[in-house]
């Protein structure tokens, strides 16, 4: 869409802007996290000696240890368990497929630590589950360490596998299948030379992402992890210094996460753009034809996977309405955790709604434009808005709180202690999700239609705000309202940046957690999932319509 | 009614050239046709022409006005695109009334022009539909009359008719040919589809990588191909090469697989390669006894293959070494069988030759 020999002035315009966002509150964050891990205790000379204090103490090289291999098993397991899951929902004849695939979606925008903290009820040492075990002689089952947070993140992130392997499945061109198994190939020969290599990338790009998150999640080891060492957990409890903060020190296992997750992201963004060469079937293949023990082993399975992973959401919510004396749970319905809830403060649930609402929109203003002109444009602006925007997915949102926070409490633009620094961290974590989002809906819009309307003599800008906005208006309300959800669940910077009057919802969950009350964080936690679930239940169409999805 | 010239204009994306130096005078009124296989940089042209693809060098022209300096919602040239670009979120009226609201044309004006507009299409009474209750032939006049309502100074259409079925192609380019004669507005149109292109054109261009190859009439590119390539592309014909081996007064003896024809021959050396091009409905069937026509030439040949077509028939002959020579018959010929022999004959002044490649 260039006009004549003018520069496109709309790139370029969108381009400034978002540096100079997430330059100012993204970049410059970092490099302040990144200059406290190479500065001296005085904040003033050059110094290596952090990186090696970190590194010769065994508490953090066990922390370091213990991120890198829950990462890897957790990918692994991922991948074990979305990769058959979307095989059997793309070839096999599962009852009830538009359900299970609403499910499916569900637990990665289901807040995880609740989801931690559910199995803690359920298997944790006084948990329902774990009792009854014990009362038919299995002691000892427990949800804490390594097996248990492997299990909780496996749970919570196999849709990153799961999502884009099933659109893989269906991208094989089934005629190319069937055209090997003609020439006397075997199926696993098929299976190796046709379909593995459509699959292969997305599973890999997908489990990179899965890699990427349990790294950076701060709620599901606070929760789990209990003395073992962890990445993300250390570096919030080295800033906010349980004995004296070390910014240094938290800067450097800052800077470590933040490697680790960035190596990752080259990764994936590498197999993401070779993705695009996948073949691409016209019509989806054919589900395969089963015996009746075959279809009830994959019926059984999917539906297993996805319910498992909810199993504990519902058992919270069902928690929730039970009676409790101190930690101790009653069967007896009762709204008291509730009211207890409310009657402290209605505060946390009015901010919640009024950050996440302003961060969303922000997310939106900003990420449409962007969306935009990398779909649209092909120019040095582009590709530079293209690496930047996707940047903040590499960021832990502890790292990005811890530096918000050194970055923002003096100086010429002090933001500490008020709501803003939280919709701006808010706004820079989901602003990948919000430009890829765009994107997507961008792609089904065929550009023909705006040179149409340039062509009938609307400027570009004019056919911007009144053609393509209002064609992508309900993939945007669908892609802002989940923007919405994720942030009104997001703990791990939150954690870092939230201050008295602008406690939020998952910070009174986060609180009741530290403390004993049971009942009172599983009435956080059902009050967390219903603002997750009710919104969500009402754009669903539009999200299926406009092909906005997680992944 | 506005000329365009198009003067030296090229286009290349990296290393591909798009577009090669493209010079085109185009007539006030005239419908002008760039046609060319796949890639030749058709739509690139008409796109630079729109303002939606960059010129590295060159300048189009309407009239006097020097317009690829100008931003494309200036330009005033109404553009028809493949795919229609019917906006989906608005009535057939609303996609019609789309460019006179950009243009504040007021109220009650509008409404008679979008009246006449549908008209026009012969879809009165349409407005209120929307485009999803449409089919392709009737998008197809909403994208006309959503152009035309505009009183554009010129029409480009790219390849508007590729996405209708054969029947309703052949109603939809006489619709387009009759509303831009009734409307005299200068045409540009883009097709790959050489019988599109002789039915409607009053002239046509054939590209080829980037450059024009031939301009002319439709009869003229059609009898007198300047190249194998525009012979070839126009069109099934028996493209055959070799050397001069005599001269008659009928014209050139050019020995092409084992065989001798007689060709038109300005001024062509013996001894000289030649390609030449014989249309298959230059060839006629002749018993053998038969007198030929002053200058005509004649060989013998196997019939090969027969595809009867209906109103023609298309037959393969085989000749000296085996090479087949492509003829198409009114009807069926009584008693040809595969395997038959026959006389086949041809005027000599009919052949076109070309530089041998
Ligand atoms: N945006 C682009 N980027 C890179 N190359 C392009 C671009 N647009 C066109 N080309 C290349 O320029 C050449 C000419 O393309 P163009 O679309 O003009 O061909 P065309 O004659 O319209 O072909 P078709 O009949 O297939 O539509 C092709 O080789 C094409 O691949
Ligand atoms: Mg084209």
């Amino acid at each position: 869409m260039t006009s004549g020999r003018a520069r496109p002035l709309f790139p370029i315009g969108v381009a400034v802007v978002a540096f100079a966002f997430l330059g100012l509150f993204m970049l410059y964050p970092l490099w302040n996290v990144f200059r406290a891990s190479i500065l001296d205790s005085a904040g003033e000379t050059f110094t290596l000696a952090n990186y090696a204090k970190v590194l010769s103490t065994a508490f953090y090289r066990a922390g370091i240890f213990n991120s890198l291999l829950i990462g890897i098993l957790t990918t692994l397991a991922t991948i074990a368990i979305g990769v058959p899951l979307a095989f059997c929902v793309a070839r096999m004849p599962v009852p009830g497929k538009p359900l299970l695939l609403a499910l499916a979606a569900l637990p990665l925008v289901l807040p995880s630590f609740v989801g931690a903290y559910a199995w803690v009820l359920l298997l944790g040492r006084q948990g329902i589950l774990s009792q009854a075990l014990a009362t038919v002689g299995v002691p000892g089952v427990s949800i804490y360490g390594i097996g248990g947070l492997v299990l909780v993140f496996t749970l919570h992130t196999f849709p990153y596998v799961m999502l884009p392997a099933l659109a893989a499945f269906k991208a094989v061109d089934v005629s190319i299948e069937e055209a090997g198994q003609n020439l006397g190939a075997s199926r696993l020969r098929t299976f190796q030379r046709v379909t593995l290599p459509v699959v292969m990338p997305a599973v890999l790009a997908g489990g990179l992402l899965v890699f990427m998150e349990t790294l950076e999640n701060f709620g599901v080891p606070f929760v789990l992890a209990e003395d073992m060492p962890i990445l993300a957990v250390q570096a919030y409890k080295l800033f906010v210094g349980e004995a004296g903060a070390n910014p240094a020190l938290a800067g450097v296992l800052g800077v470590l996460l933040v490697g680790c997750t960035t190596v990752a992201l080259l990764l994936q963004r590498f197999y993401l753009a070779r993705r695009r060469f996948a073949t691409a079937a016209r019509t989806a293949p054919p589900t395969l034809a089963a015996s009746r023990w075959l279809r009830w082993a994959a019926g059984g399975y999917a539906w297993g996977v996805v319910l498992v992973s909810l199993v504990p959401f519902f058992a919270i919510v069902a928690v929730s309405f039970m009676r409790f004396k101190g930690p101790v749970m009653h069967l007896e319905p009762s709204l008291d955790n509730f009211l207890n809830l409310f009657s402290r403060s209605q505060r946390p649930l009015a901010n919640t709604i009024m950050l996440a609402t302003a961060a969303a929109a922000g997310a939106a203003i900003l990420g449409v434009p962007i969306g935009y002109v990398l779909t649209r444009f092909r120019s040095g602006a582009a590709h530079i808005l293209d690496v930047l925007a996707m940047v903040p997915f590499a960021v832990a949102g502890t790292v990005l709180g811890i530096g918000l926070v050194i970055s923002f409490n003096s100086g010429w633009l002090v933001l500490t202690g008020g709501w803003l620094i939280l919709v701006l961290a808010y706004l820079v974590r989901k602003l990948p999700f919000n430009v890829r989002a765009s994107a997507a809906i961008l792609h089904q819009i065929d550009p023909s239609l705006e040179e149409a309307s340039i062509n009938l003599g609307v400027s570009p800008l004019r056919t911007f705000f009144g053609l393509t906005v209002p064609l992508m208006a309900g993939g945007i309300i669908g892609g802002t309202v989940l923007t919405w959800v994720t942030i009104a669940s997001e703990l791990s910077s939150t954690v870092v940046l939230y201050s008295g009057p602008w406690t939020t919802l998952t910070v009174v969950m986060f609180q009741a957690l530290e403390g004993t009350s049971a009942g009172a964080a599983s009435a956080a936690a059902t009050v967390l999932i219903l603002v997750t679930i009710v919104p969500l239940a009402f754009v669903y169409r539009l999200l299926k319509r406009h092909d906005v999805a997680l992944v | 009614m506005t000329a365009i010239r198009i003067d030296d204009v090229a286009r290349a994306y990296g290393p591909v050239v798009a577009v090669a130096g493209v010079s085109l005078d185009i007539v006030a009124g005239e419908l002008f046709t760039l046609l060319g296989p796949s890639g030749c940089g058709k739509t690139t042209l008409l796109r630079m022409v729109a303002g939606f693809s960059k010129l590295d060098r060159g300048r189009i022209l309407f009239g006097d006005r020097r317009i690829d300096t100008v931003p494309p919602h200036r330009r005033n040239a109404g553009m028809v695109f493949q795919n229609y670009a019917i906006f989906p979120n608005m009535t057939v009226g609303g996609n019609v009334a789309y460019g006179l609201k950009a243009r504040h044309v007021p109220g009650a004006e509008m409404k008679a022009r979008i009246a006449r507009a549908l008209e026009l299409v012969r879809l009165g009474g349409f407005g209120e539909r929307w485009p999803h209750q449409l089919s392709g032939g009737q998008l197809q006049r909403v994208a006309l009359a959503r152009c035309l309502v505009v009183e554009p100074d010129v029409l480009l259409l790219d390849e508007p008719l590729s996405n209708l079925d054969a029947q309703l192609r052949v109603e939809m380019r006489a619709e387009i040919r009759a509303l831009q004669q009734k409307l005299r507005i200068t045409t540009i149109y883009v097709t790959h589809d050489q019988e599109e292109a002789l039915a409607i054109s009053d002239r046509v261009a054939v590209m080829r990588g980037g450059r024009v190859q031939q301009l002319g009439t439709p009869a003229n590119i059609y009898r007198r191909p300047a190249s194998a390539f525009v012979a070839a592309f126009l069109g099934t014909t028996n493209l055959l090469s070799g050397p001069v081996v005599a001269r008659t007064s009928a014209g050139a003896v050019v020995l092409a697989d084992g065989q001798r024809f007689t060709v038109t021959a300005d001024g062509i050396a013996e001894g000289a390669r030649v390609s030449f091009s014989l249309r298959p409905e230059a060839i006629h069937l002749s018993a053998s006894g038969e007198a030929l026509p002053p200058g005509w030439a004649a060989l013998e040949a196997r019939v090969a293959r027969i595809e009867f077509l209906g109103a023609i028939t298309r037959i393969e002959f085989s000749y000296a070494d085996g090479a087949l020579l492509r003829v198409a018959v009114l009807g069926l010929p009584p008693g040809l069988a595969e395997g038959a022999t026959a006389r086949l004959v041809y005027d000599p002044a009919q052949t076109t030759v070309f530089p041998a490649p």
